[in-house]
């Protein structure tokens, strides 16, 4: 046995040492950023549970909401952020899907594409607050039909509709190709190969992407001022006409603060708050059940 | 097991059936020319092999027996295609009942991500079967004739993509075998997968052949040479040579071939 004289030493150089400490640092500093997103979210939750949680009372839940006198519910707010929610969906997912299955799998790369493309994509820029004004003008002023929930998910199909369709096209597009020459393979239509292979795979990100829109449909204020109304049918408030007024709890939570001159604002603001927070919950967790259930019915394997 | 090596002399060529036959076929991606005037005349019930170094044309040539090259934009295909004596290119040739009598496996296994039954029936279904007794059985004969019965049967109901790489190959054989088709085309069917899986493949290629008129290409000449009774050599978008697979492997007439089969080029 010998040793060269010039043998190299696996011990860690000053150098190695040095690496190692920016390696540990780096890691250390993703591991803070990363946690610090739930610690954010904790803490959000946390704070607004505690401040609205006084406020969550059947007669709050249930109740009329009131102009002036404290003791105001939110009941019909509920019900209209639900009822405009589905309206809008029931347009926007029809819309969005069959353009983006269009755009995707039907049209050549040519202009007519570019086109709907550009369009789509301006429309997605659009501040909902002049988007709320353009509702104003032709549902309210040109259409005569006052403040009303279909006007409201008009414009929120509008505001909503060039998001869902992005996200409809990197669906699809995530599909891979092998797959639809797999179908056309055994003779099968361009529609059968979309309907029984290409959207059942792509069932998962839809539904991602459907709770996205969700949540901005749930949360919008500035498009539903000027279409849906600041007010709910006193007389009516859980009506089934897409015509009646329909405030919703966003919209609410914001005139209260802003404009309006009930006794306990804060009450109401926090409880709204509070409500719209679980209701936004409640529709992201139950939409992934369904995309869950859809995926595994579909696939058979649990997402 | 391995098929014994077809005996040129004893093939009783003209009793054997055209099954498929190929007549002057180009085919062009745009101006380039990727097939130029390719005859070929597949035989029922044997097994062709398209051998050939990479970007010769061979899976080129082969997507064009089912109409694949349809589905791609600026693809065209010129001369005739003749199935049973009727030109897939023709007037009337429709490509949905043209890929019901022509099924194809493709090179990397791409089993829908479904159940291993709905995978095996997808084909009877997309073609109008809905009886459940009927479906059932397809599916049962499809696995069974792929070889793959055994290993599924209790599983049926799981996703197709919990299984290795070599049975979902065989389940994709099955699923075109459930068509019951005329013709499998198969593209470098084994090239990802590991030898015992091949072997399978390959056992499974010589007992279609009791049934299905197979056209194969492979990149791998050993292959070619256990499992083809024809073989033809493409080289740059040309067929160089036709023949029955050991006179192709032991006295082939043409320089490129010979020097393409002892590993000159390649």
């Amino acid at each position: 046995m010998r040793t060269a004289p010039s043998a190299r030493s696996v011990a860690a150089t000053a150098n190695v040492r040095a690496r190692k400490i920016v390696d540990a640092v780096a890691t250390a500093v993703l591991w803070v950023m990363a946690t610090s997103i739930i610690v954010l979210l904790a803490a959000f939750i946390a704070y607004m549970i505690y401040l609205g949680w006084s406020a969550l009372t059947p007669s709050f839940i249930f109740g009329m909401p009131k102009e002036r006198d404290a003791g105001g519910g939110v009941g019909p707010e509920i019900y209209n952020s639900f009822y405009i929610l589905v309206l809008t969906l029931l347009f926007t997912i029809p819309i969005a899907l069959s353009a983006g299955v269009y755009l995707q799998e039907y049209a050549r790369r040519g202009k007519f594409r570019e086109i709907v493309q550009f369009s789509a994509e301006s429309l997605a820029t659009v501040p909902s607050i002049v988007m709320g004004l353009f509702g104003l003008l032709v549902f309210v002023y040109t259409f005569h039909w006052r403040y009303t929930a279909l006007g409201g998910a008009l414009t929120l199909t509008l505001l909503n509709m060039p998001a869902l369709l992005r996200v409809t096209q990197e669906a699809l597009s995530s599909v891979p190709d092998t797959l639809r020459e797999a179908s056309m393979a055994l003779g099968g239509t361009k529609w059968q190969t979309i309907t029984r292979v290409v959207l059942p795979s792509a069932i998962g990100r839809l539904t991602t992407g459907v709770v996205l829109i969700a949540g901005r449909i749930y949360g919008e204020t500035a498009a539903l001022i000027f279409t849906a109304g600041l007010s709910v049918t006193v007389n009516s408030p859980y009506d089934l006409n897409p015509f009646h007024t329909a405030e919703t709890l966003a919209v609410h939570l914001w005139y209260t603060h802003s404009e309006s001159t009930v006794a306990d604002v804060d009450r109401i603001g926090n409880g709204s708050a509070l409500v719209l927070l679980i209701m936004v919950l409640i529709f992201n967790v139950a939409a992934r059940v369904a995309g869950r259930a859809l995926t595994k019915r579909f696939t058979g394997r649990a997402s | 097991m391995i098929k014994s090596p077809p005996v040129t002399a004893e093939l009783p060529l003209d009793t054997i059936e055209n099954k498929l036959v190929a007549d002057n076929v180009n085919v062009f991606y745009g101006a380039f020319q990727a097939i130029k005037h390719a005859s070929l005349t597949m035989r029922g019930q044997h097994v062709t092999a398209l051998i050939g170094p990479s970007g010769c044309g061979k899976t080129t040539f082969l997507r064009a027996l089912n109409r694949m090259h349809d589905l791609t934009p600026g693809a065209r295909v010129e001369g005739s295609i003749l199935l049973d004596g009727e030109d897939i290119y023709g007037p009337d040739a429709d490509p949905v009942v043209i890929r019901h009598r022509i099924g194809m496996v493709f090179q990397r296994a791409n089993p829908f991500p479904k159940t291993i039954y709905e995978n095996a029936v997808y084909g009877p279904r997309i073609h109008g079967e809905r009886d459940k007794r009927v479906l059932d059985e397809i599916a049962e004969r499809a696995l069974r004739q792929a070889a793959l019965w055994d290993e599924v049967k209790d599983r049926l109901n799981r996703s197709a993509l919990v299984l290795s790489g070599g049975q979902q190959q065989r389940l994709c054989i099955a699923r075109a075998v459930a068509l019951n088709p005329e013709v499998i085309l198969m593209d470098e069917p084994a090239s990802a997968l590991d030898p015992i899986a091949t072997s399978k493949i390959e056992d499974l290629i010589g007992q279609l052949t009791e049934q299905f008129t197979v056209v194969i290409v492979t990149h791998s000449m050993q292959q070619a040479a256990r499992i083809s009774d024809f073989t033809a050599f493409f080289h740059i978008g040309e067929i160089v040579e036709v023949g029955p697979t050991n006179q192709i492997f032991t006295h082939p007439k043409e320089k490129r071939t010979e020097d393409y089969i002892t590993g000159r080029f390649g």
